[in-house]
């Protein structure tokens, strides 16, 4: 057969996405239609709304809102009535006469307004969205959030995603999160499309994201739209409250572990808007009360504030702020956070062209300070990100997404200053790293005919590692070598060094990544979806741990590390019944990543200057089904979250030779769980009182435990069975929580709120890990059970004026 | 950095100390090995002719019975350049003595025992260690800096790649505690090793206090030794959530004859320097 016209899978859908765009770009010329546009807020406070629903009644034309609130509808000459719905907002009715091209900036207001987010959870958005293709999102609204009990009274942004299926973490206080069984570093976590790259304060018992600050949180399963690229398991989408462009307003809670004050209100006249929010925490200060020397505490600031220049353009500037400090007596000393800054310009072309310009600065690092040896650590990754995103609205039956990006990496995996004469420790810098990861993306939504709409497009991602640095070389190439006569891993021979001066490039890579989704509805009530989706990551977090600690170092792709390429299949059937009181959504999936690394046995990634020696490339698989069925109406509601599924990974010797890790087997991820149930329930009593609670089983995270023992240098060892072949006990746990709004501040602009939850109410000890050793007294070999929390109780007490 | 290794480890105990508690698991059961403790220790200053190598079996994981000694095997070192052997005598005991042992630094032994029809073989070399030029006791080192510690102070050598083993184990304490050092961020510096012993509310243990005795080794090992015992350390006490996945860490001692059934242990040659040291009154 002739090899030359075999095209491989990837370059086949190519092809024919290419296609459909050009057929969709064709169809949509030659018809006589109007356009109307603007953009859809909050009436009380001028906040933009992203995902509000445009329609002109009694047609299927129309759309949701984007990021920014803005909406471009196109019809053909007529009479309509516009119709305008969000989640918790009245609905509203405009009559048009659509015989020219039009603006219509509409302000729409909730059912209730102040503190009474409780009830909001109804209409469009939060029931099974049947036409669009969209699948494997979450779309969670901080109404829905701020009613679920919470542990220590903190919103949780994270823990409450981690109530949905699909969505699950890595043990008990631990703030990550795992999508779809992939690993927490393939998630990427965006707050106004700067990247986050911890999510946690304390050592992860709260996220950083303060509940104040937020307007809207999407979570990416799957089916991750071209505009994204850099993670192969997910993308979580958090977005900042503009501001109250209306009044001045102020916002607090105060609560056992922290408390946090948020101002906003009009700025420039009425030309804008600004949020600013505050969030610290207090342990510390009770510490140094009670005479401890050691010491724990995060802050976090949010500030955002936008300037509207007239009609077509608008300014965004928003920024985040947060620290952690970790004090051991006066021996150890440590403190680490993201910054990150966005500078937006928002210009409609016109009513058809939307675009948007950002300049985004983001960096993570820590410091960690060794009084007693004398020296300091410190690591960070700083990136610099260009991005410009346009939409067009070119007919109703098709929309058009394009834009570009580039993001410069720096990384400081570590440098070791000591901090007087006498320190034993001599100065080291590690390998300062740079790089450049570029994209370039087109995506389509094509309504092909009224009960079947596609979404399709592709990204092309380009990552160059630059250089400044050495780059090692082995003997025959290979940095890990397998020694067959002991069976193990160990460092391969340095044979040198090759200098890459600072305008050479080591290594690039590129990478087509189409994706595609189709919604096929079928009937008024249900639709079945369908999708693929492949993502490139370029960039890898270095983590050996069985959880990952704020100490851990990202490295980009190069010589040795190659990128990580995932596909992702899924299919997925919705429906809304009883009058779309409830909703239900099933779906499953079916995702690869290849080129994840993997570590060798005794691997040293702390001062490692060179990585390479210390990995094995190697892959991931993981399926599963999804089931969500919603109450979405009514004094009480709530959803019930089941999740089936499997996570794996397997690592081969490749070139090291060898069989691989875990002798080439697969074995299971640290983050599978094989069931997880989650029951989350609101139930509205009155004006004055409303109650929640959470319910979650899920099996035992896999884990390593000893399968024998044997005496040497008078301990007791343990030899350990296969990689993750054992299971925690299994885990779960019931919360309930309290809200009572005092009826005296019902008609007064200030108003208060009490919330009381309890975390763990039956006091289980789940395990978050068991570990084995011996008894120090007794010799005898035990089990140590860690369990983090038992029952919380918690108070929080909320204002707003 | 056996302090950053620490710090992540005091985090835990102290975020989690309150909620740990032993429970009752079930482990799998993995295959019977030989376990080979063949660690030929010279002692600077002594001759090192008198060595006992000691073989054992694995039990499970909870097992209580110690009685674990392999008797009938047979147990020779070789040395590579002039082929000298040593037989080392079934004492019946699960030890084996040789009396005339010739310890040479930097001279490569080999090791051969051939127990149940098996044949398992290791290679290393004796390596040399420095000499402490100090020991002193302290308080405000360490993570608790009420706590006494005892320093051990030395100068490491100028070349690079040396590696330590420290046996640290107080007068009547039940079991001694390892770490393992090496001079990748430290070489040729006067370095100033402290081991002290923690607060610990779920034992009996106590730190040090005056009049108590410590007995101290440094030992010096070879970079394979260093890669395994080190392994083997970091999984001591069990291993919790911000530490590596464990493993079986495997030796140095491979079967010949069916190599999927290795043996457990080490064949260690090893320089050492010996100290102990009584605190007293601050």
């Amino acid at each position: 057969m002739n090899s030359k016209s075999q095209l491989n899978p990837i370059s086949k859908c190519t092809v024919w996405l290419l296609w459909s765009l050009f057929l969709g770009c064709m169809s949509a010329i030659g018809q006589t239609s109007h356009t109307i546009s603007g953009t859809i807020t909050d009436k009380s406070n001028g906040e933009t709304l992203f995902g509000a629903s445009v329609f002109l009644s009694g047609t299927t034309i129309g759309g949701v809102t984007n990021e920014y609130g803005f909406y471009s509808v196109t019809a053909p000459e007529g009479k309509y009535v516009l119709s305008i719905s969000y989640m918790g907002y009245n609905e509203v009715n405009i009559e048009i006469d659509l015989n020219h091209d039009m603006v219509h900036d509409v302000e729409i207001s909730e059912f209730s307004t102040a503190l009474e987010e409780v009830v909001v959870m109804a209409d469009e958005p939060e029931r099974a969205i049947l036409r669009k293709p969209e699948m494997s999102v979450v779309k969670m609204n901080i109404g829905t959030v701020k009613q679920m009990p919470v542990v220590l009274g903190e919103l949780d942004v994270l823990k409450s995603l981690q109530m949905l299926p699909g969505v699950t973490n890595n043990g008990e206080g631990t703030g990550g999160f795992h999508v779809r069984g992939g690993a927490q570093d393939q998630n990427l976590v965006l707050l106004d499309e700067a990247i986050i790259y911890n999510t946690s304060h304390m050592f992860r018992f709260f996220s950083v994201f303060n509940a104040d600050a937020i307007k809207d949180v999407k979570l990416y399963k799957g089916g991750i739209p071209a505009s994204f690229g850099g993670r192969v398991s997910s993308v979580l989408d958090i977005r900042q409250k503009d501001g109250n462009s209306k009044n001045f307003e102020l916002n607090g809670g105060i609560g056992v572990i922290s408390s946090r004050l948020t101002a906003e209100g009009p700025v420039f006249g009425d030309k804008g808007s600004f949020l600013i929010a505050g969030r610290r925490s207090y342990v510390d200060l009770l510490l140094k009360a009670a005479g401890d020397e050691n010491s724990v505490s995060f802050y976090d600031l949010n500030l955002k504030t936008n300037y509207s220049i007239n009609r077509n353009n608008k300014l965004f500037l928003s920024g985040y702020f947060g620290r952690d400090a970790f004090k051991l007596g006066s021996s150890f000393d440590s403190s680490y956070g993201n910054s990150t800054g966005n500078l937006r310009w928002n210009h409609i072309f016109n009513d058809r062209l939307f675009s948007n310009l950002s300049a985004i600065l983001s960096r993570y690092d820590y410091d960690l300070e060794f009084a007693q040896d004398e020296f300091e650590w410190l690591s960070s990754i700083t990136n610099y990100n260009l991005k410009y995103d346009f939409k067009y609205y070119l007919s109703d039956a098709f929309k058009l997404d394009f834009g570009a990006n580039g993001i410069y990496y720096d990384f400081n995996p570590g440098e070791v200053n000591p901090t007087a004469e006498t320190s034993p420790v001599n100065p080291l810098k590690l390998d300062q790293k740079k790089a450049l990861e570029s994209g370039l993306y087109v995506s389509a939504e094509h309504k092909l005919s009224p009960k079947l709409t596609a979404q399709y497009g592709l990204r092309y991602s380009a990552f160059s590692r630059f250089g400044g640095q050495p780059i090692s070389t082995y003997a025959n190439n290979r940095p890990v070598v397998y020694n067959p006569e002991l069976g193990i891993y160990e460092r391969g021979e340095a044979t040198g060094e090759t200098n890459f001066d600072k305008g050479d490039v080591i290594e690039t890579f590129g990478n087509i990544e189409p994706r595609v989704s189709l919604a096929y509805l079928l009937n008024e009530e249900s639709s079945i979806k369908a999708g693929y989706s492949r993502t490139a990551q370029y960039i890898h977090l270095l983590s050996n741990t069985s959880s990952v600690t704020p100490l851990d170092v990202w490295t980009p792709s190069g010589p040795f590390i190659k990128p990580q390429l995932s596909n992702q299949y899924a299919l997925g059937y919705f429906h809304n019944f009883k009058d779309m009181v409830y909703s239900l959504e099933v779906e499953t999936y079916y995702k690869t990543v290849d080129n994840r690394i993997d570590y060798i046995d005794g691997s040293d990634l702390i001062g490692q200057n060179t990585i390479e020696t210390e990995i094995l490339n190697g892959e991931m698989r993981a399926y599963g089904l999804e089931l969500l069925l919603r109450k979405n109406e009514g004094d009480f509601t709530g959803w019930i979250a089941y999740t089936l599924s499997k996570s794996e990974q397997r690592t081969l010797g490749g070139t090291a030779g060898g069989p691989g890790i875990n002798n080439g087997n697969w074995y299971n991820a640290s983050f599978d769980r094989t069931h997880d149930i989650s029951l989350s329930g609101a139930y509205q009593l009155n004006d004055q009182w409303s109650f929640g609670t959470n319910l979650v089983f899920q099996t035992g995270r896999p884990v390593t435990y000893p399968n024998g023992q044997y005496v040497y240098e008078d301990l007791s060892i343990a030899s350990y069975a296969p990689r993750n072949s054992d299971r925690l006990p299994a885990y779960h746990r019931m919360d309930v929580s309290i809200n009572y709004k005092p009826r005296k501040y019902q008609n007064k602009r200030f108003k208060g709120e009490w919330v009381f939850s309890v975390y763990n109410l039956y006091s289980r000890k789940n395990a978050a890990s068991i570990s084995f050793g011996q008894n120090l007294e007794t010799g005898a070999n035990e089990a140590t059970r860690t369990a983090i929390f038992g029952i919380v109780p918690s108070l929080t007490y909320n204002f707003k004026f | 950095m056996k302090t950053l290794k620490k710090i992540i480890l005091a985090i835990t105990v102290i975020i989690f100390a309150a909620c740990e508690d032993v429970v009752d698991v079930e482990v799998q059961e993995g295959p019977k090995r030989l376990v080979v403790e063949a660690s030929l220790d010279w002692e600077k200053g002594t001759d090192g002719n008198v060595q006992t190598i000691r073989l054992r079996e694995s039990t499970p994981f909870f097992n209580t019975n110690a009685n674990t000694e392999v008797t009938g095997a047979s147990v020779v070192v070789t040395n590579d350049d002039n082929g000298a052997t040593y037989n080392f005598e079934d004492q019946g005991n699960g030890e084996y003595l040789t009396t005339n042992f010739e310890p040479v630094l930097g001279q490569t032994y080999s090791l051969r025992i051939e127990y149940n029809g098996e044949v398992y073989t290791a290679k290393e070399t004796m390596t040399p260690v420095t000499d402490i030029t100090n020991v002193f006791q302290d308080r405000k080192d360490g993570f608790d800096d009420e706590v006494l510690e005892v320093h051990v102070v030395f100068t490491d050598p100028e070349e690079e790649g040396n590696h330590y083993l420290f046996k640290f184990q107080r007068d009547g304490d039940l079991l001694p505690d390892l770490e393992e050092g090496k001079d990748e961020f430290l070489n040729g510096n006067e370095i100033d090793w402290w081991y002290e012993i923690e607060e610990d509310d779920n034992t009996e243990i106590e730190p040090f206090k005056p009049g108590d005795v410590v007995n101290i080794g440094m030992y010096g090992i070879s970079k394979s030794y260093y890669d395994y015992i080190k392994i083997l350390i970091s999984q001591l006490g069990g291993v919790g959530l911000f530490e590596s996945t464990p493993v079986d860490v495997k030796g140095n001692c491979i079967n010949t004859t069916n190599p999927e059934n290795y043996a457990f242990g080490y064949f260690r040659l090893s320089q050492v320097v010996k100290t102990s040291y009584t605190f007293v009154e601050d």
